[in-house]
């Protein structure tokens, strides 16, 4: 048991706080150094920020625009408006944002996004192109006319469709809904009420392709039953209620919500609608929490479009448990007993609410790996243990090295990681030199630990499935693999160490789901980038002319699960590659040689003599950029090619054309046994003579 | 100061950097002073200075130095 707890008035007061050197200081007035000093390089403290406050950072981007430094610039803005929730701020940190993005490079996704309101939408539609740019989208943003949602989705010729919109955002509050302040038949009205607005979600989806957003109702605090308001199901507070879980119900993989009621309640409803602002303008949501709601909105888009953030890396001493373990030693660190150690106890165990619901934990300390790895191991109130960290790192090394070095580790890329740390040196050097990190602004007091990190929005997830549960499993299977890579003397002595079995499977009911995710959300291995949502796969379980291949992969250390999915089409005697995408946790495993092979036995079995697929570059997908000639296919650019512009096909930018003859194939690896569905091995057959 | 504050307001919801406002600057000065910029502007203002101003006194200010009499008659929160 620990012994000797540390004296509880330690964080009971805010004093200036002695970690934090004094450019730190809240007090240190003055935030930026004379534009004239700041060089443009991406060096430490050559321009100060004294406080993480929207001004605050506002005035750093502003510093670095006029150096020059665009990039940082921008990074300074996202950490801007992470920072409060101001409406003057916003509209600033909107217009610095848009000026910054047009001298970076693109950013991970794009999209076209439609802002369907029932009230004046304007400050929303203004403030979301900086809100995604924040998550790795950039956005064009149309607004419907006040409150023409309804009409603009229902004629086909509105502007809505002239648009064509990636993504709709319904952003539509209380007084909308169709209910009646009492009701005799409440099931009928929130039937009724449900089914308005999910078939406005079916024409969109049916006439544009595109994705739905729609926000929840905020339900209104002013009950005029009172309590009695518990007890009748036909009140209207309640009825909004049953629509708000009605709609989550209904919601399918092309829909997504924004639960506004919880924003709502979380900032307090009483400011959330501002009634003089709803009578001077029709602003049903208060101005100061618009900002919110975009933030929110544009996370929700993130996950939609695949760039929420994956791992959340985490300091130990003052941020897992209270006091420094090399001063203190194991007994006399704060966790469990006490009230300080109450608050590191309850933040561990919000954190392993995230890990259940997908999110990778990694450790990133200073500290002597064995002296950490003790606490872990021993102390009878550590909540998270070391079978739930993924990536353990503890050392003296800076933490944007350590930082990097876990990215490495885990196979993912830095703008993947969420960085927690008490220390706001730490979180000062990892915004400058590990670009990328998201890095959430913690509070001095560990009470407050657990809602800041509720407060981050990035880690917004399309749906909960096995995988997800299992994924840091699986990252540590990986990681504990890399590790003995580094020993074994060849990498297919290694590759057959790890007893790899890919296994078939077919495309039903089961794995679709994780098939939609998984083109909705691999960006390094995914040759066209193309992202076929739940319908489009849905379609190609009934056309006979298209395979959709789903490979699963197992080793010693981990079932990795569904990890690479394939779209091939038959055209002819060509079979065509739509989509091909391999999770980046398998990544370097020989999957993909295995799986050119049993597309080759495929398309033999469809009497094919020709395998075609395309490069289409993304931001992200260089890793792919050489697949094709590696696996013998040959460029094959021309306007015979059906899928070039020139002969009416996508013609996406950039993208090269290639194709493989099915009887000069070569023989796979042969790293992994191939298993088809039934559980019998999928033999290479030699080309076809 | 409160016109310093202003000042700064103003540039923020006009997100423009080197808006130079005075007594005498009026809507018609500024160019995108529309209805929905208004809005916005009067919530920012309300929110730096900690105040709400009355319907009737907002649709009676005939340029910026009325407004800033109004806020430091209330004491704008300083």
């Amino acid at each position: 048991m620990p012994g000797e707890l540390p004296p509880q008035d330690k964080w009971a007061t805010v004093p200036a706080d002695p970690r934090v050197p004094k450019q730190h200081q809240a007090s240190d007035v003055g935030a930026v150094a004379p534009a004239a000093d700041v060089s443009p390089k991406k060096e430490l403290a050559s321009i100060t920020v004294t406080e993480i406050s929207l001004r605050h950072c506002l005035d750093a981007a502003r510093a670095h625009e006029r150096s020059g430094d665009h990039a940082t610039a921008l990074r300074w803005v996202f950490t801007a408006i992470d920072a409060g929730d101001d409406l003057a701020g916003w509209t600033a940190a909107a217009q610095l944002a848009r000026r910054c993005l047009a001298h970076v490079g693109p950013l991970p996704r794009s999209a076209r996004i439609a802002v369907l309101g029932s009230y004046t939408t304007s400050q929303l539609a203004a403030l979301l192109p900086v809100a995604a740019a924040r998550t790795g989208v950039a956005v064009e943003v149309y607004e419907c006319g006040y409150g023409q949602y309804q009409q603009e989705i229902l004629d086909p010729n509105s502007e809505l469709y002239r648009f064509a919109p990636d993504i709709v955002v319904l952003a539509v509050h209380a007084g909308e809904a169709r209910l009646p302040a009492v009701s005799d038949d409440p099931e009928a009205e929130v039937a009724r009420e449900v089914a308005r607005w999910t078939s406005l979600w079916e024409t969109v989806t049916a006439r544009s392709g595109a994705r739905v957003v729609q926000h929840t109702f905020a339900v209104p605090p002013e009950v005029a039953l009172g309590h009695l308001s518990t007890r009748v199901r036909g009140c209207r507070a309640a009825m909004l209620a049953a629509v708000n879980a009605e709609l989550g119900r209904a919601a399918a993989d092309r829909v997504a919500l924004v639960d506004c009621d919880r924003l709502a309640a979380e900032v307090g409803k009483r400011r959330w609608f501002d009634a003089r602002y709803w009578n001077r303008a029709k602003q049903a949501v208060a101005l100061d929490c618009v900002s919110i709601l975009a933030r929110h909105t544009a996370a929700v888009i993130g996950a939609q479009l695949g760039v929420s953030r994956k791992c959340l890396v985490l300091d130990l001493d003052n941020t897992l448990w209270g006091g420094v373990l090399g001063e203190e030693g194991l007994a006399g660190i704060a966790l469990g007993d006490g009230p300080i150690g109450e608050a590191f106890t309850a933040f561990q165990e919000y954190v392993l609410e995230l890990k259940s619901k997908g999110v990778i934990l990694a450790v990133c300390s200073k500290n002597n790996e064995a002296d950490v790895r003790e606490v872990f191991e021993t102390h009878p109130n550590m909540r998270i243990k070391l079978d739930d960290i993924a990536a353990f790192s503890a050392s003296w090394d800076d933490k944007p090295a350590q930082l990097r070095a876990i990215a490495a580790n885990l196979g993912i890329g830095l703008d993947s990681l969420v960085f927690v740390d008490d220390n706001p040196v730490e979180r000062d050097v990892v915004r400058q030199l590990a670009a990328g990190v998201d890095v959430i602004e913690m509070p001095v007091d560990p009470h407050a630990y657990v809602r800041a990190l509720a407060s981050y929005p990035y880690f917004e997830t399309v749906a909960l499935t096995s995988e997800d549960a299992a994924r840091t499993a699986q990252y540590k299977a990986r990681a504990d693999a890399a590790k003995a890579a580094a020993s074994a003397t060849s990498l297919d002595d290694f590759h057959r160490d790890l007893e790899m079995v890919a296994t078939v499977v077919p495309l039903d009911d089961v794995t679709q789901p994780r098939v939609v995710q998984l083109i909705g959300k691999t960006n390094q291995f995914n040759l066209t980038g193309r992202r076929r949502g739940d319908a489009d796969v849905a379609a190609l379980r009934a056309d006979p002319a298209a395979t959709v291949l789903c490979l699963r992969l197992a080793d010693k250390f981990a079932d990795h699960g569904l990890v690479g999915v394939v779209i091939a089409i038959q055209r002819g005697a060509v079979l065509d590659i739509d989509t091909w995408l391999m999770s980046c946790r398998v990544i370097g495993r020989t999957l993909e040689d295995e799986t050119a092979a049993v597309l080759v036995a495929e398309a033999r079995r469809r009497g094919c003599t020709l395998v075609r697929g395309r490069y289409i570059p993304t931001a992200k997908n260089g890793l792919v950029a050489e697949l094709y000639p590696r696996l013998g296919f040959v460029r094959a650019d021309g306007a015979d090619d059906p899928l070039s512009e020139a002969a009416g096909g996508p013609g996406e930018p950039g993208g090269s054309t290639w194709v493989l003859d099915v009887a000069t194939a070569k023989a796979p690896p042969g790293l992994m046994r191939v298993l088809d569905s039934e559980g019998s091995t999928v033999e290479w057959q030699g080309a076809m003579t | 100061m409160v016109v310093d504050r202003l000042q700064q307001v103003f540039r923020e919801i006009f997100a423009d950097e080197t808006l130079t406002i005075s007594d005498t600057t009026t809507a018609a000065d500024v160019p995108n002073w529309d209805s929905l910029v208004h809005i916005n502007l009067v919530y920012a203002i309300e929110n730096e200075f900690g105040i709400q101003i009355e319907d009737e006194r907002l649709a009676s200010f005939k340029n910026v130095g009325e407004m800033q009499a109004y806020i430091e008659e209330r004491g704008g929160r300083g």
